[in-house]
Formats: C-alpha cells, structure tokens, sequence
C-alpha cells in the first residue's frame, strides 16, 4: 500500500508541497466560513441494503463522533440539473458542506463546485476533482482478493463464481482480485464471471446464481447488492461472498464473508480537516484502501479452514503493511498474455482502465 | 448438454409467464382501443405490493391478489382521464408509467431487500418430471405458469367465440358502429382496462413472489416495455402472444446459462432481440395489407360521440 495515504496525511503533505513550491504562500487548504453544516445526498432512498445504506451508515457515525446534524436528501436523479437544484437549495439554506454519493454525480457536483467555491465538496465514486471537490473511492479489490482464498478454501468442485453488474473498471477489479486470491489458495481454481448488465435487476440476478449452481458452482460471489443470488445459493446448499454490507443475514448457513465498506473512515478525517480548515482536496480524487480501514471483511464463517483463516489474516496484515499488491506482477489475462510484467505492480491509472480477465477467469467482458 | 438444455427449459417458463400476463392485460385494453403506457409502472407497483404482503405474512396467492389489486387501484386515476375525460392516451399512458414507478419506491421502503418465502413450483407428474429435455420445462412449474396459459387459450376463445368478446373488439375497431348499435363504449373501456391492469399487477406481483422473493426498487427492469413490443409482435392474438413470450422469455433464460457456461455471447445485441423483432414486425404489417389489419382500427384514439 505504497501509494495510500491517509487523507489527513494527504492534506498535511499537499499542504506541505505548496508550501515547498510557492514558499511565499500560506497553506492552499481550503477553508469554509463558520461552523461546518454538511448535507448527503442520495440518488436512490438511502436505505437500499447496498450502496447507499453504506453510506449512509457512516453518514450517522459522523454526526454522532463530530456532533453535528447532516441534513439529506434522497432520490435525487445523477443528471447534472436535478443534482445542481439540490445543492443549490441546500447552499442558500445555509449548508456548507455537500457529500455526494454517486460516479453519475461527478459532472453535476463539479459544476456546483465552481459556482459555489466557498462550499466543500465530497463525492463518493466521484471521477471529478477541484479545489474544493473531493472524489473518493476505496480499494474493493483488496478485500475481494481475501474473500477469494476463503471462497476456494471452501469450495469441493473446485469452482466459484461471481454475479456482477457492468463490465468497468471497478467491477472488473472486484472480478479478477477474486479469482486471484482464490488462485493463491488453489491454483486449479475455475473462476466463473457473469455480467448483468444492470445494477438492479433481483429476478436476472437470482437467474445468473441458478444458472451458475447448475454448472456445479457451489461458492457464489455477490458484487452486487440485491440479495436473490444468496437465496439461490443457500436453497442449493452452496456457499456465499457479499459486498457493500454484511449481508449474512440473507444466507446465514453458507455465508462465508462480506467485503465491506467503512465510509466512515474517509469522511471523519476529512469532515474533521474541513472543520479546522486543513482540509486540501486531491487533484487525482481519494483512494484509500485496507490500510486506511475503508474497506474490511467480516468475520469469516468457521466453514473457513483455520489454516486458510490464518493466511487470509496474515494477507491482510501484509496488504495494511504494504507488503503484498494484488495485481503484482506477473500478471496474465485470459488468454495467457502478460499485462502486467514480473517486479512491476499496475498503478492506479491502470486499476482504474482495467480491461480484462486474468488468466483462470471463465466470462467475457462485452 | 442434456442437462444444461433441460435446466434452461426448466427456467424459461418462470421468465415467460409475466411477460405473457402482462401482455395479455394490455391485449384486452388494446383489443378496446386503450393503449396503455403504464404497464411498466403498474407492474413495478403490483410487485412491490406483493412483497409487502408476502412480508406482512399473506400466503403467496394472497400476496398476489394483493398486487393484482394495487394494479387496478393506481389505474384508476388513467381509466378515468382517458375514458371519461377522452385525455390524450400516449401522455395519460407515460404519466401513469412515472406515477406507479414513483408509488412503488415511495411506499415500499420498509419492504425494500427482505427476502421472504414465496410460490413453490408444483411437483405433480412424479416421475415424468424427471424426463431430460421437456420434463422440468412441463411438469415441475408453479401455478400461476399453467394458469396463465390456460388463460391465453380462454381469452382468444372469448374475444374470437363470444358475443361479448365481439363487442369488444367492435369497441377497438370502431366505436362509433358499435355505439350505434346499442354497446356501451365506455363500459366495454372500463371493463377491459380494469381486467388488464389487475393483470399488468399480477404479472408484478409474480417477478417479486414468484421469481426473486425479494423485492428492490426498479426489479421490473423493462420488462413493461417488452410486454408493449410483445402485444405488436403476436398481433394482437392471445396464442400468438403465448409464442412470443416462450420467444423472449427464452432467450431472457438463454443469456445467463449461456455466460455461466463461459459461452461468447453478444449480451447487448440478445437484449434488443424483443424490439428488433418488434420492428421487423410493423414493417412486416406495414407491407402486408393482411398483417395491417391486425391492429385494432381505433386503437389509441379517443371517441367522441357525435351530438344527435
């Protein structure tokens, strides 16, 4: 985890380096006036058992650790005037910091951003940056990698299987870091991905489990938030991964683990920096990982062989050290080519454009 | 190979039945000159209502009932403006489409992502079932599947063989010939909107009760939509929307098998299988006299009575 720094210790070195730079000017960190009000808004109901319910779980973690009252708004569409109008009635009203909650936000919130740039701007999965607009998301395939070694620690058939959304870069990620850490424990492993080809879609989704069931798949990975693959798997006897949420209680004979998000371990630095006025956005938006506490397991079901449970916990250790990288090289894609060559490991850039399966992946990227 | 055809046989009905429910709701308003544009939020409100019922501890067949109901409930208010008030059918349609959408989010919150127990497949035929190919695809089903093909058979048998099925489609065709001879138009409206949207919600209700048990904001994923490009597709004909439906919800079953088995399959070209043949259709109909005639004659207009 060379490249992940604490968004704290991000604003203290940014900070830091214009100050190297200019060496005339006072820190760059962006300051609000008065006491910081802070409203989220949701493009779906906040309370959706996957995404947002992440989110919003951190947002009530916040408010509880900074005493303050987020206000938010819900079903807000990801187009650039619905979400304008929000802010824009928030910032009358007063509110000071906006946390936004979606990649279909960063156009919107970016123009918001320029038109009120007294006003902080926070957007999860956001690909838009400013002076003061923040986009962040988490290193998911850390813990992917880690729920894959228990998947193939678990599985007799030797092969698993994952039910996810769109073929983009931070699914694909979830994909191949699954495999991968499933090929770590048994390098014979049989990866199966299929793409929905939607983000909500229950009745496609349960199908997809089903159909992968059938093949004899007996451990299903969820990248999605619905929980009809796990009632598929836990009526055929298989086992489960989830994400976004512990999502044990949707299968609680088969579940092995869930790949979780701790939002709170962004936004309570950053509020906090936004509140002292040492808060000083990245241009290349937040990236924390494990090591930052933004992404984790729950505990693993003691279905998990305890010495497979003992190297999972020494991987993480590694991963949080900075020790071990997923997509160290050598890296192969499906068709036996190398993508990323011995002694280099795949920068952000390319973690970001990921464009293909790794070798031992049965699916197509279409 | 046997086994993965006889699996995707056995899964096809499950994804045919509420296409060909809900087709067959909006058949019967077409067949009475109501084009419906709602149906993919009349289906979203029926299986939000579904789960929430089924959540609520109702038995899956009352759960359903259930939806069926919330269907006709939020139709009312496009029942109304389009046969009494004569309102423009295509805008009425759309806002009834948003309105339902809406609804179902709005008031399913507390039933959102609680998975609860739904329809079981029927286990009769004994042995039979165990037939590779054909033995699950027709013997190991759930109700509503038999029933719903019971139902087209019934409902061609009474447009085509009934006096009052004549008079309806007399209602679709030509409603000034029909008020002349002494049918009630509006009435014959009513009726039919009101049969096809308890329907359109049952055909909701099953995808959150009978397929996922669960029930998310958004589940019908277009199928509303399919369900329109089906009824053009069969021409109007309750038969013929039963091929249509074993079309499209086959290859809605095809696709996952076919990934999860690491075929190459063209997901995005499958998925605009249902509207390209839909297309393919209407220039068909629009070429042949014959074909042309299938649409109902006054479908999507109002009728305005002539002052005598």
């Amino acid at each position: 985890m060379t490249h992940s720094f604490g968004p704290t210790r991000r604003a203290l070195m940014a900070a830091g380096f214009a100050v190297g730079l200019t060496g005339a000017l006072p820190v760059s960190a962006f300051e609000i006036d008065g006491e910081p009000k802070v409203a989220f808004i949701y493009a779906a109901t906040a309370r959706d058992g996957g995404w947002n319910e992440a989110l919003d779980d951190a947002r009530l973690l916040v408010a509880d650790e900074l005493g303050l009252d987020i206000a938010v708004v819900e079903s807000v569409p990801e187009e650039a005037t619905a979400l304008k109008n929000a802010v824009d009635l928030f910032v009358s009203r007063g509110f000071n910091v906006i946390v936004g909650t979606g990649y279909g936000y960063s156009e919107g919130i970016l123009e918001a951003a320029q038109l009120h740039p007294d006003v902080a701007f926070v957007n999860a999965s956001g690909a838009t940056n400013a002076a003061n607009l923040e986009g962040f998301y988490t290193r998911t395939y850390q813990g992917w990698y880690l729920a894959g070694m228990a998947a193939a620690a678990t599985s007799d058939s030797g092969k698993i299987g994952i039910v996810a959304g769109f073929p983009v870069g931070v699914v694909n990620w979830d994909v191949n870091a699954f495999a991968l850490g499933a090929q770590a424990i048994n390098p014979e492993i049989e990866t199966t991905v299929v793409y929905t080809n939607s983000w909500w879609d229950p009745v496609k989704e349960g199908e997809v489990a089903q159909a992968m069931l059938d093949q004899g798949i007996d451990v299903i990975g969820n990248n999605l938030s619905s929980a009809a693959p796990f009632i598929a798997a836990e009526k055929a006897g298989a086992k489960s991964v989830g994400f976004q949420l512990d999502m044990s209680q949707h299968a609680p004979e088969g579940h092995l683990t869930s790949v979780v998000f701790h939002w709170d371990k962004y936004l309570l630095p950053t509020l906090a920096a936004i509140q002292d006025g040492s808060w000083a956005p990245s241009e290349w938006g937040a990236f924390p990982g494990m090591a930052d506490g933004t992404v984790g397991l729950t505990p693993l079901s003691d279905d998990v062989p305890a010495d497979v449970a003992a190297q999972i916990a020494d991987t993480a250790a590694a991963i949080e050290a900075g020790d071990f990288e997923v997509f160290a090289g050598p890296v192969m894609a499906q068709d036996g080519t190398v993508v990323v060559p011995e002694g280099e490991v795949l920068d952000d850039g390319g973690l970001w454009g990921m464009e293909f399966l790794v070798k031992g992946v049965t699916g197509t990227l279409n | 190979m046997t086994i993965a055809v006889t699996a995707w046989l056995g899964a096809m009905p499950g994804f045919m039945a509420p296409l060909l429910l809900a087709a067959l709701g909006l058949l019967l308003c077409e067949r009475a000159g109501v084009l419906n544009l709602g149906v993919e939020g009349v289906m979203a409100l029926g299986a939000m209502v579904g789960a929430a019922m089924s959540l609520a501890g109702w038995s899956p067949w009352a759960a359903m009932g259930a939806g069926a109901l919330g269907g006709l409930a939020v139709s009312l208010p496009f029942m109304v403006a389009v046969i009494v008030f004569r309102a423009p059918q295509i805008s009425a349609g759309l806002a009834l489409a948003a309105i339902a959408l809406g609804a179902s989010a709005a008031l399913g919150r507390g039933a959102s992502h609680k998975p609860f127990p739904g329809l079981e497949n029927m286990t009769w035929g004994g042995d039979w079932a165990a037939l590779p190919v054909v033995g699950r695809m027709l013997f190991q089903q759930d109700a509503v599947v038999y029933l719903t093909l019971i139902l087209a058979g019934l409902m061609a048998l009474w447009l085509m063989r009934t006096r009052a099925g004549l008079r309806l489609r007399a209602v679709g065709e030509d409603p000034a010939t029909a008020d002349a001879s002494g049918v009630d138009v509006q009435l014959y409206q009513f009726g039919a909107v009101a049969v096809g949207s308890l329907l359109i919600g049952l055909a909701g209700a099953y995808l959150s009760v009978g397929g996922s048990n669960i029930w998310t904001e958004g589940m019908v994923a277009g199928r509303g939509w399919i369900a329109l490009a089906l009824v053009v597709f069969a021409q109007w004909s309750p038969i013929r929307a039963i091929g249509g439906a074993v079309l499209f919800g086959g290859a809605e079953a095809l696709i996952p098998r076919l990934q999860a088995m690491g075929v190459e399959v063209p997901v995005y070209l499958l998925s605009m299988l249902p509207y390209a043949l839909t297309i393919g259709v209407l220039v068909l109909m629009a070429l042949s006299k014959r074909a042309r005639q299938a649409e109902p004659g006054f479908l999507g207009r109002a009728y305005i009575r002539q002052d005598r």
